[in-house]
């Protein structure tokens, strides 16, 4: 077996880690510690754990690692700016949007995805930007209403940063094949 | 999970990619979104050939008709103005039925396709469209229609080939024109109980020109209802006709019975969808009922 050496970006940090050619996404940035990273179902069905790769919503349990080469990761652990929490994760804790919290990490990052793309979501949108995101204890209320309340402090406070710019990437990373 | 795996090769060239293919022959699986693959049971491949970086995303329109590379995702599909404006949006919308935004995040309609699953939603509608496909092997290229690429449940005619690009031709000229895309799941994004796709053209006497009915999930591979198309043609619609359409497509599909639903449930229900997506097809031509 070859390793394969992956060059990319999580949150905001550039990673270059050693890795077997078949691990996934997800249990190569579980072992390396992102355990905000939930696992689930495995299968692509709960959305647990949700990460953006170049700003959009994947299912990690579903990606190779290697398909990540180049790209940037965010998980749940890069969402807040050091101890100043996001205003997602705010209004989530302000909207008792939480219980277990398992899914909360992929709720998040789905809803900052929206976010990025629509500022101004309709309630429609956000449940079905959530449509990939299971939470089993018991429902979807509150995280959607804390998904509108959070839009509204995004759109006083300027755009969110969840959709990192292609040459940003490019720059950090060098053109790397 | 994927210990067997010896080598993860990230082609950024077709030949490339075509070289490798043949190289590693049958122990060599082509990835795409992976979706499939990750989830399907078989963990034998020794080789992962990641085809994302060969500038196989694009969809591209024109009045002549449609070309799409096979790595374009289905959020991609989804979202294109050209796709949306084609055909009535038909593909476009059964591809924002392919699971959730992160699984349309990363399936591709080639995969969708070349993993051949008689449910896929992409592929009832790419043969309403008479779709082709271009394949290749580091030899030669060559086109195939879509009514034979399938020989079976998760089974192609792909043979050491890689499904590079899906080709819509021009859609029929003169008289009215109307498409649908009808879908039956447990949610609007789970996999399909039963699927269906449908065209019509009517002409200036309000006759049936040209039909298409496909439909998934109901025999080994998605089909074309075609006793049922040519039923229609030269008709006006009415709702006899629809009744009778409607049982034609009861009869011409194979369903079976699993998990998810019992043979009957998907017989009866493809007569059903047939006839929606007919009766959508007829009020966008114009047609009164």
């Amino acid at each position: 077996m070859s390793d394969f050496h992956l060059d990319f970006i999580v949150n905001g940090e550039i990673k270059h880690w050693t890795i077997a050619p078949g691990d996934l996404l997800l249990d190569v940035l579980r072992r390396e510690g992102y355990f905000g990273v939930k696992r689930g179902c495995e299968t692509g069905e709960c959305g647990a754990c949700t990460v953006l790769v170049n700003g959009k919503p994947i299912n990690s349990c579903l990606m190779f690692a290697a398909q990540a080469e180049g790209c940037e990761i965010l998980t749940i652990e890069g969402v807040a700016e050091g101890e100043k929490l996001d205003p997602l994760q705010e209004a989530f804790l302000e909207y008792g949007a939480v219980q277990c919290g398992y899914c909360t990490p992929g709720m998040i990052l789905s809803a900052k995805a929206l976010l990025a793309e629509h500022p101004d979501p309709t309630e429609a949108q956000v449940r079905e930007a959530l449509g990939g995101n299971f939470c089993r204890c018991t429902g979807y209320l509150k995280p959607v209403e804390a998904i509108m309340a959070a839009a509204r402090v995004y759109r006083q406070v300027g755009p969110s940063g969840a959709r990192p710019k292609a040459e940003r990437r490019s720059a950090l990373l060098g053109k790397k094949r | 999970m994927f210990d067997h795996i010896e080598r993860f090769y990230r082609p950024t060239t077709l030949r490339e990619a075509l070289l490798l293919l043949r190289k590693v022959g049958k122990h060599g699986r082509v990835v795409a979104g992976a979706t499939d693959i990750v989830t399907q049971a078989d963990r034998s491949s020794r080789f992962l050939i990641d085809i994302n970086h060969l500038g196989l995303s694009y969809i591209r329109g024109n009045n002549r008709g449609c070309l799409i590379g096979a790595t374009t995702t289905m959020a991609g599909i989804e979202l294109s103005p050209v796709t949306i404006a084609f055909a009535g949006g038909i593909l476009a919308k059964a591809a924002s039925t392919c699971g959730s935004i992160q699984n349309r995040n990363m399936a591709t309609v080639g995969g969708n396709l070349a993993n051949a699953s008689p449910a896929a939603d992409t592929a009832v509608v790419l043969l309403a469209l008479d779709a082709q496909v271009r394949v290749a092997n580091s030899r030669r290229s060559r086109k195939i229609a879509l009514t034979e690429f399938y020989s079976g449940p998760h089974r192609t005619v792909l043979n050491g080939e890689l499904l590079r690009e899906i080709i819509i031709p021009a859609l029929p000229g003169g008289g009215r024109l109307g498409w649908s895309f009808q879908k039956l799941g447990r949610t609007e994004t789970d996999i399909s109980l039963v699927n269906a796709a449908a065209g019509l053209q009517i002409d200036a006497r309000g006759r049936i020109k040209w039909a298409r009915i496909a439909l998934g999930a109901v025999g080994p591979t998605p089909l074309r209802a075609r006793i049922a198309e040519d039923l229609l043609l030269g008709n006006t619609f009415n709702e006899d006709l629809l009744a009778r359409a409607g049982e034609a497509v009861m009869r011409e599909v194979s369903p079976i019975g699993d998990g998810r639903a019992s043979a009957e449930y998907r017989r009866e229900m493809s007569g059903v969808l047939a006839r929606r997506a007919l009766r959508e097809c007829a009020t966008q031509a114009g047609c009164k009922l």
